[in-house]
C-alpha cells in the first residue's frame, strides 16, 4: 500500500489546483458559468509511477428565469370613498440565476372573488399606477418612489412595489376592488433602461446560454406557469360612513297659551332639530357639515343657539333631541342655519337644533 | 498486493517509462424526467445542452489502457466542480474526501466539525473530491467507466 499512498498525494495536489471559483448563490449557479469537471488518473507501470493523465469536460449553465410576486400582509386595504393614492404593497423577488429587469403592470378584475374574500364590484377611478420603493423603507412616498420598473435586479434581489389607486367618490360601503400586480422578466444590461421582454429559447438548444422559464402561475388572468411572469393580488375594501338625516320639530310656545299646550299659530316658536345618524358597520364620518334654509313663513330666533353636536336619544325621527349642544350664535345667518358637527362615530347620532318664529 | 506488484515489476521492467499509456475522458449528462404517452415519468440521460440550477448531472469517466503494459495502482481522482453538489456514486470502491483531497474514506465514515465544535456525520454536499482506486491492475487494452451523480447548485 505504500505506493498507493504516494499516488494519493499526487492526486490531491492536482485536485486542489483544479478547484474552480464559481460563485454559488441560493438561487443557483449563475447563468453563463462554466462547470468544468477535471479528472486525473495516476498509475504505475512496472512499479514506476507514471505521469498523471488529465481529462476535463465543461458545460455552461443556462439561464433559468423565475420570479415571485407576493402581497405584503394578508388583509384587505381599507379605503374611504374618494381616497387618493390608496396604496397596496407587494414584493417582487428575482429567483433566477441571472440579473434581470422586471416590467410592472396592474390588472384589475371585473366581478369574481377578490383576494381577501368578497366580490369585486368596482375599479379604481383611473388605472392604478405602480412604483418601486426606491429607498427601501417599505413606505410609499409620492415624490421619492418614482421608478415604474425594476432595474438590474441581482439574483435573490427583492424590491417592494406599490400599487397606487384612486378610489371613486361616492363608492358604497363594503365595496371591493381587486388589483393584481404582474411582474414580467426583462433582459438586463443597461442601467436605467428597461430591457426587452425576456424570451425563452425556442426550438433546438444552443451551445451558448439558453433561457428557460421556471415561474409558476400567478393570480392574474392569463398568468400561466412558465411564461416569464408572475403575479399576486390584493384588494381594496371601502369603509364608508352611512349617514342619514332627519328633521323633526316641536312647538315651544304661542303668544296666547305660552308654553302650556302651545299651538302652531302665527307668532308661535318652533324648535327644529336636524339629526345626522351614522349607521353601524361603516366608517366614522368627519367634518359633517349641515346647512338648512328656513321656510319663508318662519324667522330664525336670535338668542337661542343654534346648538351644534347635541346628542340624541332613541331612533330618528321618533326619538328625542337632548338639550346638550354647543351654542353657536354665528350658525344663524339670515334665513340659513349652518354648522359643522365634527366627527360622528359609527352607530351614533349628532344634532343641530334651533328655534324659529312662525310669521 | 505487494507480491503482485513485485511480480509486475519483475516481469515488465522495460515498459515502465511508457508515457500516456492511458486514455481518459470525462463526460457529463443531464438526467431529465420525461413523461411518456401513458403518463409515466422516466429518467433519461441527455446531452447537457440545457443545464439549470437544480438539474441532476451524471458524470462519466471513461478510461482505456492503450499502453503495452498493465496499469497498476490505478487511481482516478475527480475533484467536484464547486457548482456541483455530490449525490453519490454506484461504485462501491469509490472513496470521497471532504477536505480538498487530504483525507479519503467512505462518506459514512467521515465527520465534519461544525463551528460550535461538535462533530456531525458528513453529508453528500460536503464532498469535495471523489476517487476510485483499483485493487487490480488495468490490463492492456482494458476499458472501463466510472460515474457519479451531482446536482447543479
Amino acid at each position: 500500500m505504500k505506493t498507493n499512498i504516494k499516488l494519493l498525494m499526487t492526486g490531491s495536489a492536482l485536485a486542489l489546483a483544479a478547484l474552480g471559483a464559481t460563485p454559488v448563490l441560493a438561487v443557483g449557479t449563475d447563468a453563463g458559468s462554466t462547470i468544468t469537471n477535471n479528472v486525473s488518473v495516476g498509475y504505475n507501470v512496472g512499479g514506476v509511477a507514471q505521469t498523471a493523465i488529465n481529462a476535463s469536460n465543461a458545460i455552461i449553465v443556462d439561464r433559468k428565469i423565475n420570479l415571485t410576486v407576493a402581497e405584503v400582509g394578508s388583509v384587505t386595504t381599507t379605503v374611504a370613498p374618494g381616497q387618493l393614492a390608496a396604496v397596496t404593497t407587494f414584493t417582487v423577488t428575482n429567483t433566477s440565476n441571472a440579473t434581470l429587469d422586471f416590467g410592472l403592470s396592474v390588472a384589475e378584475i371585473t366581478g369574481g372573488t377578490a383576494a381577501h374574500g368578497g366580490t369585486d364590484n368596482f375599479n379604481a377611478a383611473a388605472a392604478p399606477q405602480v412604483f418601486v420603493d426606491s429607498n427601501g423603507n417599505g413606505t410609499y412616498e409620492a415624490g421619492t418612489d418614482l421608478a415604474t420598473f425594476m432595474d438590474e435586479i441581482l439574483e435573490d434581489g427583492v424590491r417592494t412595489v406599490f400599487v397606487v389607486a384612486n378610489i371613486p367618490v361616492g363608492q358604497a360601503n363594503a365595496s371591493v376592488a381587486e388589483v393584481n400586480l404582474i411582474a414580467q422578466a426583462r433582459d438586463s444590461g443597461v442601467v436605467g433602461t428597461q430591457g426587452a421582454v425576456s424570451a425563452e429559447t425556442a426550438g433546438a438548444n444552443t451551445a451558448g446560454v439558453d433561457t428557460v422559464f421556471a415561474d409558476i402561475a400567478g393570480s392574474a388572468t392569463g398568468d400561466i406557469a412558465r411564461d416569464g411572469r408572475h403575479s399576486d393580488d390584493d384588494d381594496y375594501t371601502v369603509l364608508a360612513a352611512q349617514l342619514t338625516v332627519a328633521k323633526q320639530s316641536r312647538v315651544i310656545s304661542d303668544p296666547f297659551n305660552g308654553t302650556t299646550n302651545p299651538k302652531l299659530i302665527p307668532g308661535a316658536v318652533v324648535e327644529y332639530c336636524i339629526v345626522v345618524t351614522n349607521a353601524s358597520g361603516g366608517g366614522a364620518a368627519d367634518s359633517v357639515a349641515i346647512s338648512d334654509t328656513l321656510p319663508t313663513q318662519t324667522v330664525g330666533l336670535v338668542g337661542f343657539g343654534p346648538f351644534l353636536s347635541g346628542t340624541y336619544t332613541g331612533v330618528a325621527p321618533t326619538g328625542t333631541c337632548n338639550a346638550d349642544g354647543t351654542s353657536t350664535p354665528g350658525a344663524l345667518a339670515g334665513n340659513v342655519v349652518s354648522g359643522n358637527l365634527g366627527t360622528i362615530a359609527t352607530g351614533t347620532s349628532r344634532t343641530l337644533y334651533f328655534r324659529a318664529t312662525i310669521q | 498486493m505487494r507480491h503482485f506488484l513485485l511480480l509486475l515489476a519483475l516481469s515488465l521492467p522495460t515498459t515502465a517509462m511508457a508515457t500516456n499509456a492511458v486514455a481518459l475522458q470525462s463526460n457529463v449528462f443531464v438526467e431529465k424526467m420525461v413523461t411518456d404517452t401513458k403518463g409515466r415519468s422516466k429518467a433519461t440521460l441527455q446531452e447537457p445542452k440545457i443545464v439549470l440550477p437544480g438539474d441532476r448531472l451524471i458524470f462519466v469517466v471513461s478510461y482505456h489502457n492503450t499502453g503495452a503494459a498493465p496499469a497498476a495502482n490505478f487511481i482516478v481522482t475527480n475533484p467536484l466542480p464547486r457548482a456541483v453538489s455530490y449525490q453519490g456514486t454506484p461504485d462501491a470502491m469509490a472513496q470521497v474526501s471532504i477536505n480538498g483531497g487530504r483525507d479519503w474514506d467512505m462518506l459514512s465514515h467521515l465527520k465534519v466539525k461544525e463551528s460550535d465544535g461538535n462533530w456531525r456525520a458528513a453529508r453528500p454536499e460536503d464532498v469535495t473530491h471523489i476517487r476510485w482506486a483499483m485493487k487490480q491492475a488495468v490490463p492492456v487494452g482494458a476499458t472501463g467507466k466510472l460515474s457519479f451523480r451531482g446536482i447543479v447548485r
